[in-house]
């Protein structure tokens, strides 16, 4: 190490220089006082390291600014802590600086030859300023970008170089990209390098000319005895405060984290800055002149001003330091510092108040923030821009905002706002806050989400856009939102696509893309509604019941499960079964359990109504209900659709319905039924129509067995006609001729005349049998004819009914 | 007097040393920590578990926010979820190791097919053929209530 720095102290001198500069000597009376220089660099150099910590991870533009701000308070390990420590370091350099000044001022220090050191000392200092103003715009939050709006418009007011001085600064038409990047310049590199450079020669020339000894003349300075070097005698006490600087540094960054406002939004024009308190008295001067002269105080007044301090030491050219003798520049310094001091104190009484919470109202804002209210109302700026700002509108009532809170919708049927249903306490501490909001009022701090919104989350139209994003990408909410995010806000105010016709056509959208449906709802969103309702036949049977049990109840967006009916049914729909405009009779409690049964007894009373019920309902109304599970107490009779046989003709007799129909008439089963629902089994139209009378031989010729699923071969109802009114066939000599009837080999005597009709008169089955021609010699024997007359007897008793004696001789030849 | 100046000398000496640590340590780590940070992955979730039940690789195409420092954006890519055994599957990158082209399944060869350079990979992402050294990323996956998640780079 030692040759290391014997080849240094031979390059460069360098080794010898630094001894000589921390030996140098210092005059008798050099003290605490003289410090704050010291402490001025330590500052700017606790500036220069945090900063350029910070530069690694700071993004100059407005899209990326503040997100990088963010990161460094959240991610970067210390980034909070050394973004805190850069802005309390900015603050408190400027009051050591002017203290420093001061103390040089009082001492005289700046005389000759030390004009030079009070001219850099000056220059720093407005430097100082300038890193103040640029820096303020870098973290691109409200505070920052509102901030520079009015430095700006300060700046455009100045008279002749005002415009010229604004645009440059701006880079642009307005506060934008140019405008961040030239502050980025400004304070990391252009201004960093000028003070540097003031810093060295500064210090230099304190070294080249030594520290100015305290109260004497300039021309006795030599007879100070200089007893004390720099160090360690003077840098122990620049140490000691050096220490009490640096925990005073930490214990206000780590208590008061240097502040981040909401994300810079230039459309919030509720936000109102504040001026920071080193400027606060130039803010009280600007006020004392009227608009048109406000230049003099933001340029004209401290123009002079520095330049007044540039100019001291050629002011003021006495050898003497001594305050006693050097009056007016102390009664002039004095002066302006009390009109300083006056105009600070001013502007620190015009500030608003702190807002002063109670408990409760503090327990509201804690509600309040993890509520994300702020994500649509702002407090004097800041916030989302959807809902009101609530610092502006003056005094709330509580009793509205409670309501307001409970019931958004009451007050205005667009509002995206979502019901709050909180327990009494927390209700009532929200409502306390947000009722003692006033224009003083300020957002409280958002705690950060995680993830960070991504830019285009701030994007002025992005309320409105956001479908689109969802459209084109719909999994990518979902990676940071969970579905009742959106519901929020939907809840109450559908998206576009789902309107009257969604709910109609929503299958065919959730079957191509689930993916959009996932993307605000969860997946047991479907299973809520196709769990208990499809609209098959259970359904129809069942949706009294399961109506009965959620149907009134309040989900799926704030919707009933009536409400969910009515977008595909209209109402007339279910009065048709449920409401309206009903006659008296089914005004009855029961009515709909007992409308059977009420029916059956109008009926009996001889006055078949049962039309009526097709006056209003239709053939399918009572199907609706009327299925498998549900049909009416006439129907549930073991025979109402099919009957056993009782006879051996085969003839069941008329079942239920059948008897049903005949009694009750035509209109009977079309109150339920449709008229071709009786063809789907008998295959005729049922009831028989009035044409039938006419028509039924013909049909019972090519359709017996049809006949015979109702009709016995001794059906009454058609001996009641044939009894009286003989067939129009059955002309006067038909016994003689029926025999060529065509319609006989089918069997049609039977519908009138029963199975034995022909074998009561032939007294053998008619129509002959297949094989008739080979048995029916065995008739004679069955019939108990014997001996060698049995043939002609046979063909006397029977067979001449029908046949001549010649028609026995085509085959059997004379005896 | 050279002991007190000596002591005060130490004193200065240990002020700036502590001075220096107060900020300078906090400086040094916020610039050298990040480096040595765990890769941060997201959770995604790739659907039901029924869907991913066919003997063949199903390729799901999952979008995510991806983290950039400060700069989020939606990221698209695509991953094979191949069926191993009831309860167990692998989630296999579309990329291949070789020299990055996407890769598709094939039937025919059984195997994820690279048609950059023919390399081949098994269903579990093991290399069969070509010129890839190292088999497919793999990714880690949990189940959950009947659905497919996977951790992925973030």
């Amino acid at each position: 190490m030692s040759r290391l720095l014997t080849w240094l102290e031979r390059e460069t001198g360098l080794v010898s220089a630094w001894s000589r500069f921390w030996l140098q000597p210092l005059p008798n009376g050099v003290g605490w006082a003289h410090t704050f220089g010291a402490l001025t660099l330590l500052c700017l150099t606790v500036l220069f390291v945090t900063g350029a910590v910070l530069m690694f991870y700071y993004s100059p533009t407005p899209d990326q600014a503040y997100a990088s701000v963010q990161y460094i308070d959240h991610r970067v390990p210390f980034g909070s802590l050394i973004r805190s420590l850069h802005y309390w370091s900015a603050r408190l350099i400027v009051p050591l600086m002017v203290v420093h000044l001061l103390r040089v001022f009082l001492w005289g220090a700046y005389k000759k030859p030390r004009q030079m050191i009070w001219i850099l000392g000056v220059l720093f200092l407005v430097l100082i300023i300038g890193f103040g103003l640029t820096g303020y715009a870098l973290p691109w939050d409200q505070k920052a970008y509102w901030g520079t709006a009015v430095r700006l418009q300060i700046a455009e007011s100045l008279p002749a170089i005002g415009r010229a001085v604004a645009s440059f600064l701006r880079g642009g038409p307005e506060l934008g990209s140019l405008t961040l990047m030239r502050f980025y310049v400004l304070h990391c590199f252009l201004f960093p390098v000028l003070i540097a450079i003031l810093v060295i020669i500064h210090v230099r020339q304190v070294h080249h000319l030594g520290v100015a000894a305290p109260w004497v003349r300039v021309d006795e300075e030599d007879r100070v005895p200089k007893t004390q070097r720099l160090h360690p005698e003077h840098t122990a006490r620049i140490s000691l405060l050096a220490l009490l600087l640096t925990m005073s540094l930490l214990i206000l960054s780590t208590r008061y984290p240097a502040p981040l406002e909401p994300r810079a939004n230039p459309s919030d024009t509720a936000y109102k800055p504040h001026p920071d308190f080193y400027v606060l008295w130039l803010h009280e001067l600007i006020k004392l002149f009227p608009p048109h002269l406000e230049f003099i105080a933001s340029f004209l007044i401290p123009t002079a001003f520095i330049l007044l301090l540039v100019v001291v030491p050629f002011l003021e050219r006495s050898p003497e330091r001594v305050i006693s003798k050097r009056i007016p520049a102390i009664s002039t310094g004095l002066t302006v510092t009390f009109a300083i001091v006056v105009l600070q104190l001013k502007g620190l009484r015009a500030m608003p108040p702190e807002e002063q919470l109670t408990p409760l109202e503090r327990y509201g804002q804690e509600i309040f923030v993890q509520l994300k209210c702020y994500t649509c109302h702002g407090i004097n700026g800041g916030g989302g821009p959807v809902g009101p700002d609530l610092g502006l509108g003056g005094k709330r009532d509580s009793e509205k905002v409670r309501a307001i809170l409970e019931n958004p919708g009451s007050f205005n049927a667009h509002t995206l706002m979502p019901q709050y249903r909180l327990p009494p306490e927390q209700m009532t501490a929200l409502v306390a806050y947000i009722v003692g909001i006033g224009p003083n009022s300020r957002m409280p701090p958002i705690p950060p989400v995680d993830p960070e919104k991504p830019p285009s989350h701030f994007e002025p139209t992005w309320l409105s856009d956001h479908k689109f994003e969802v459209r084109k990408d719909p999994e990518s909410c979902n990676t940071c939102h969970r579905p009742f995010f959106c519901q929020a806000c939907h809840q109450k105010r559908l998206p576009s696509s789902h309107d009257q016709y969604w709910l109609k056509f929503h299958f065919g959208n959730a079957a191509e893309q689930p993916k959009m449906c996932q993307s605000c709802h969860d997946d047991s969103y479907c299973a809520d509604c196709h769990q208990k309702m499809r609209h098959d036949t259970a359904w129809i049977t069942d949706h009294g019941k399961a109506l009965a049990q959620w149907g009134h109840l309040t989900r799926w967006s704030e919707k009933t499960g009536l409400s969910l009916c009515y977008q595909c049914h209209t109402k007339v729909s279910c009065d048709q079964c449920h409401h309206g405009a009903v006659p008296e009779s089914h005004r009855l409690a029961d009515f709909f359990r007992r409308h059977g049964e009420l029916l059956a007894v109008k009926e009996k009373e001889g006055n078949p109504t049962r039309q009526d019920c097709t006056t209003c309902h239709s053939s399918q109304f009572c199907t609706n209900c009327h299925q498998e599970r549900a049909r009416p107490q006439s129907h549930k009779a073991s025979d109402f659709v099919w009957k056993a046989p009782n006879n051996p003709d085969g003839y069941q007799g008329k079942s239920g319905h059948a008897q049903e129909a005949l009694k009750k008439g035509e209109g009977s089963c079309q109150t339920c039924h449709q008229s071709s629902f009786c063809r789907n089994c008998h295959g005729i139209s049922l009831p028989h129509p009035r044409s039938f009378l006419s028509d039924h031989a013909r049909e019972g010729a090519s359709k017996r067995a049809l006949c015979q699923r109702c009709h016995g071969w001794t059906d009454p109802n058609c001996q009641s006609c044939h009894t009286k009114t003989r067939p129009r066939s059955h002309i006067l000599d038909y016994r003689k001729q029926h025999s060529r009837d065509p319609t006989i080999a089918s069997g049609s005597c039977q519908v009138c005349h029963g199975s034995r009709s022909c074998d009561d008169c032939h007294g053998l089955p008619m129509p002959h049998p297949p094989d008739f021609i080979h048995t029916h010699g065995d008739l004679a024997s069955q019939l108990g004819l014997k001996g060698g007359k049995r043939v002609s007897r046979l063909r006397e008793q029977i067979c001449v009914t029908c046949h001549q004696p010649s028609f026995c001789r085509r085959c059997h030849l004379p005896d | 007097m050279m002991a007190r100046r000596r002591l005060l000398d130490i004193l200065v000496k240990l002020s700036a040393l502590a001075v220096s640590g107060v900020f300078g340590l906090p400086a040094l780590l916020a610039l050298v920590l990040p480096s040595f940070r765990k890769p941060a992955t997201v959770r995604v979730r790739l659907g039901p578990l029924s869907q991913f039940s066919a003997t063949r690789p199903v390729a799901v195409s999952v979008s995510y926010q991806k983290r950039d420092g400060w700069v989020i954006r939606s990221f698209r890519r695509t991953v094979f979820v191949s069926f191993i055994a009831p309860g167990q599957f692998k989630v296999l990158s579309n990329i291949c190791t070789h020299a990055s082209c996407a890769i598709t399944w094939d039937g025919q060869k059984n195997g994820f097919f690279c048609p950059c350079h023919d390399g081949l990979f098994g269903k579990d992402g093991r290399v069969l053929a070509g010129p890839p050294t190292r088999p497919l990323e793999e990714f880690p996956v949990q189940i959950e209530g009947g659905y497919l998640f996977v951790e992925l780079p973030a």
